[in-house]
C-alpha cells in the first residue's frame, strides 16, 4: 500500500526527515512512536501534501504511484486520510455541509455520482450516533466551540465517512482522557479492514492498548531507529525512548 | 468631452425653494471643485481624479437587478427621475416626487436638506435631476419591503427624504445600476421614536462610472436601524454616511460586504455619533479583493459627553485575493463620555492557509477550498438578514463576482 524510501524533508530549510523509509502493507496498522521533534508531525503533513514541507530526496509510493505529484486533494480522491493533532476551526461553514462539499469532491474526482443533501444526511447520522455526535455538532460551525475530544470525534467520522485506503491519524490521543480515548479508539477499530491501512502516530503507549498496531516504528532525529512489535510499545512505556535512541546513534 | 466641472452646473433646475436650500453648498463646491485625495477623508477616493478620466458607459452591458425578482412594490429614479409608473404603495405611505411643481407637504419642506450639509449633497439638493421623498405614518407598519431602484444612463443629481414616523416600521431595498459617469446622490433619512427601518443596499455600477451617496441619519428615542451593504464597487463607488443617535436607547447595526473584482473600488466612511444615554451601535464590514481591486473603510465614532451606557463595536476584515489589491481600513473612536463599552479590531490577509490546507486535504481543490472559506467569510454579515429571499438575491449578485475574481466553486 505504501512504501517510503529514504525519505528526506525539509521545511524551512532545515531537514527534519532525513532518511526515513517504510513500508505499509495492505490491511495493516502501523505505529509510529517517538520523543517530541524526531519528525512524527513532518511524517503526515508530507504524506498528506502540505505546502512548505519540501521533499530533498527519496520516494513516496502509495497504490503503486508516486504520491509527491499529487496535490492533497487528489491523494484525498485517492483515499488518503490524515487526522490531524490539531483539526482546523472553520467559522461560518456548517460541519454537514463541509462533509457534503468534501464527499462530493472526492466522488466527483473519482466519476464517481455526488450524493444529495438528504443522502448525506443520512450517511452522516448512521455514523455520528456510535461515535456520540450530535445533531447540534452537525449543524454548528466546523470545529468552532468544540471541546477536544469532540474535534478527534469527529475526525473520525470523516474518517468513516471518506473510507480511505490510508489513514494516518496524528496523535490522536493528544489532549483526550480516557473515556474520550476509548471511544475514538473503538470507532477507529472498527474501521480495520483488509483493504485499509493505517499509521498510528503516537508518543505515548497508551493508545496502542486500544488500537493494537501489527507492527511499531520508533522516529527519531528524522529517521526510523527501530521495529518490532507491540511489545516494542510496552517497552517504551517503561524504559523510556532515551535507551532505544541511543542504541541506534 | 465635458470637463467635470461641468457635473457641477447640470441637472434641470429643481423648484426654487429647493435650489435656495443647496445653493450655499454648492458655490462652496464649484469654488473648491470635487474631493480629491490631498482631502483627508477622501484620501481613499480621489473623485476629481475619476471624473477626469470617466467616460460613463451609456451603451454597453446592462447591469440587472436581482430584487426585481421579489415583486415588492417599488421605486425607479432613472436618471434621478421617477419613472412615471404606477406603484401602489402599500396603505397610508406618503410619496412626494421631488421634481414636481406642486408644493410639497410640510414634513418635506421642513426636513429637506436639514441633515446634511456637505458639497456634494447640496449639489445634488441645488442640481438635482429629481428624487422622492416618502413618508411611513405614526404606527404603520408596512408589511411588504418597498424597493428603491437607482439606474442611471447619464450624470445626474438626485435626492431621497425618508421619514419613518412614531413606532412604525419599514424594510427598504435599495438597490443601484449605474452606467453613468457621475450619479451624485443625497440621502436623508430620520427615525421618530420607537421607528424601525430595515435597509438592504445593494450597488453595482460599471467599471467606468462613479457613484457617489452621501446618507443623513437622525434617530430619535428607541428607534432601530438595522441595515446590510452590499458594495460590488466601479470605478469609483463611495457611500459616506452621517449617522447621529440623538435620542436615548437607540440601537443601530449595520453589516456590510465589499467585494470587488478587477480594479473596481469601493470606499465607505461611516460618521456615527452618539448623542444620548444607552445607545447601542455595532459596524461589520468585511472586503474581498481581486486583482487591482481597492476597498476603503474609514469608521469613525463619536462618543459625546454625557452619552453614558454607550455600546459601540466596530470590525472591518479584508481578504486580499491578489498582491496587486490594496485594503484601507480605518476605525476611529473618539470618546468624551465616562461610562461606556467600545471595541474596534481590523484585520487585512489572504484566507488562512491552515483551513485551506484542511479542505483541500479532504478533497475541495484548491479553487473551491477558497470559495467555501469566502463564502464563509462574508456569512456573518449576511446571516442577519430576516428575510432568506432577500439574503438569496443578494448573494447571487455577490456570487456572480466571486466568480468573475474567479473563486466561485
Amino acid at each position: 500500500m505504501l512504501d517510503i524510501k529514504d525519505l528526506h524533508v525539509a521545511v524551512e530549510g532545515k531537514e527534519i526527515l532525513k532518511g526515513l523509509s517504510l513500508h505499509v502493507g495492505e490491511g495493516e496498522v502501523h505505529a509510529i512512536m517517538g520523543p517530541n521533534g524526531s519528525g512524527k508531525s513532518t511524517l503526515s503533513y508530507v504524506l498528506a501534501g502540505r505546502d512548505g514541507y519540501d521533499i530533498t530526496s527519496g520516494s513516496i509510493i502509495y497504490k503503486g504511484e508516486d504520491l509527491t505529484a499529487m496535490p492533497p486533494e487528489a491523494r484525498a480522491a485517492r483515499g488518503v486520510f490524515l487526522a490531524l493533532q490539531y483539526p482546523v476551526e472553520i467559522p461560518g461553514v456548517t460541519t454537514v455541509n463541509f462533509l457534503k462539499a468534501a464527499l462530493n469532491a472526492q466522488r466527483r474526482a473519482r466519476s464517481e455520482s455526488e450524493l444529495d443533501a438528504m443522502a448525506v444526511l443520512r450517511l452522516v447520522r448512521d455514523k455520528a450516533r456510535s461515535l456520540n455526535i450530535s445533531e447540534d455538532m452537525l449543524r454548528r460551525a466546523l470545529n468552532v466551540g468544540f471541546s477536544g475530544g469532540e474535534k478527534k470525534r469527529l475526525e473520525v467520522l470523516q474518517m468513516a465517512l471518506f473510507e480511505p485506503s490510508l489513514a494516518i491519524l496524528d496523535e490522536t490521543d493528544s489532549g483526550l482522557d480516557i473515556d474520550a480515548l476509548k471511544l475514538v479508539a473503538e470507532g477507529v477499530n472498527h474501521l480495520r479492514a483488509p483493504s485499509r491501512s493505517m499509521l498510528v502516530i503516537t508518543h505515548y503507549q497508551r493508545l496502542l492498548t486500544y488500537i493494537v498496531p501489527d507492527r511499531v516504528h520508533v522516529l527519531a532525529r528524522g529517521r526510523i531507529v527501530a521495529e518490532g512489535g507491540k511489545e516494542l510499545a510496552l517497552e517504551l512505556e517503561a524504559k523510556g525512548y532515551g535507551h532505544i535512541v541511543k542504541d541506534a546513534a | 468631452m465635458s470637463t467635470a466641472e461641468d457635473l457641477l452646473h447640470t441637472g434641470r433646475p429643481p423648484a426654487s425653494w429647493i435650489a435656495m436650500r443647496g445653493a450655499g453648498a454648492l458655490e462652496q463646491l464649484r469654488h473648491q471643485g470635487f474631493p480629491h485625495r490631498r482631502f483627508e477623508d477622501w484620501k481613499y477616493s480621489d473623485l476629481r481624479e475619476a471624473l477626469s478620466a470617466a467616460r460613463g458607459a451609456a451603451a454597453g452591458p446592462q447591469i440587472g437587478n436581482p430584487f426585481v425578482v421579489l415583486g415588492c412594490p417599488s421605486l425607479e429614479l432613472i436618471d434621478g427621475g421617477l419613472a412615471a409608473s404606477t406603484v401602489q404603495l402599500p396603505a397610508g405611505i406618503e410619496l412626494v416626487d421631488l421634481s414636481s411643481s406642486t408644493p410639497p407637504p410640510r414634513w418635506v419642506e421642513r426636513l429637506l436638506g436639514t441633515l446634511l450639509h456637505d458639497g456634494l449633497s447640496g449639489a445634488a439638493l441645488a442640481l438635482m435631476a429629481g428624487g422622492v421623498a416618502l413618508r411611513v405614518p405614526s404606527g404603520i407598519v408596512a408589511e411588504e419591503p418597498i424597493g428603491l431602484f437607482f439606474r442611471s444612463y447619464n450624470s445626474h443629481h438626485a435626492r431621497v427624504l425618508l421619514v419613518v414616523e412614531e413606532g412604525a416600521e419599514l424594510t427598504l431595498l435599495e438597490h443601484h445600476a449605474h452606467h453613468s459617469r457621475l450619479a451624485n446622490i443625497g440621502f436623508e433619512i430620520f427615525l421618530e421614536k420607537g421607528a424601525t427601518l430595515r435597509h438592504v443596499r445593494l450597488a453595482q455600477g460599471a467599471d467606468d462610472a462613479a457613484l457617489v451617496q452621501t446618507l443623513g441619519l437622525s434617530q430619535a428615542e428607541g428607534s432601530r436601524y438595522q441595515a446590510h451593504f452590499a458594495d460590488l464597487g466601479a470605478r469609483l463607488s463611495r457611500l459616506e454616511m452621517h449617522l447621529s443617535l440623538d435620542g436615548v436607547a437607540t440601537q443601530t447595526e449595520m453589516r456590510g460586504l465589499q467585494v470587488l473584482a478587477r480594479g473596481r473600488h469601493s470606499d465607505v466612511t461611516t460618521r456615527l455619533s452618539h448623542r444620548a444615554e444607552r445607545t447601542a451601535s455595532a459596524q461589520v464590514f468585511k472586503q474581498v479583493l481581486g486583482a487591482k481591486a481597492r476597498a476603503a473603510y474609514q469608521g469613525r465614532i463619536t462618543v459625546t459627553k454625557g452619552a453614558d451606557g454607550t455600546d459601540s463595536r466596530q470590525s472591518a476584515k479584508a481578504v486580499l485575493l491578489d498582491p496587486s489589491a490594496e485594503a484601507d481600513l480605518k476605525p476611529e473612536l473618539l470618546i468624551f463620555a465616562d461610562d461606556v463599552q467600545c471595541a474596534h479590531g481590523a484585520a487585512i490577509g489572504d484566507l488562512d492557509a491552515d483551513a485551506l490546507f484542511y479542505l483541500r486535504s479532504r478533497g475541495l481543490d484548491e479553487r473551491q477550498a477558497r470559495s467555501l472559506l469566502l463564502r464563509a467569510f462574508l456569512e456573518d454579515v449576511i446571516a442577519t438578514i430576516g428575510s432568506e429571499a432577500v439574503k438569496s438575491c443578494l448573494l447571487s449578485a455577490v456570487d456572480d463576482v466571486l466568480a468573475d475574481i474567479g473563486v466561485a466553486g
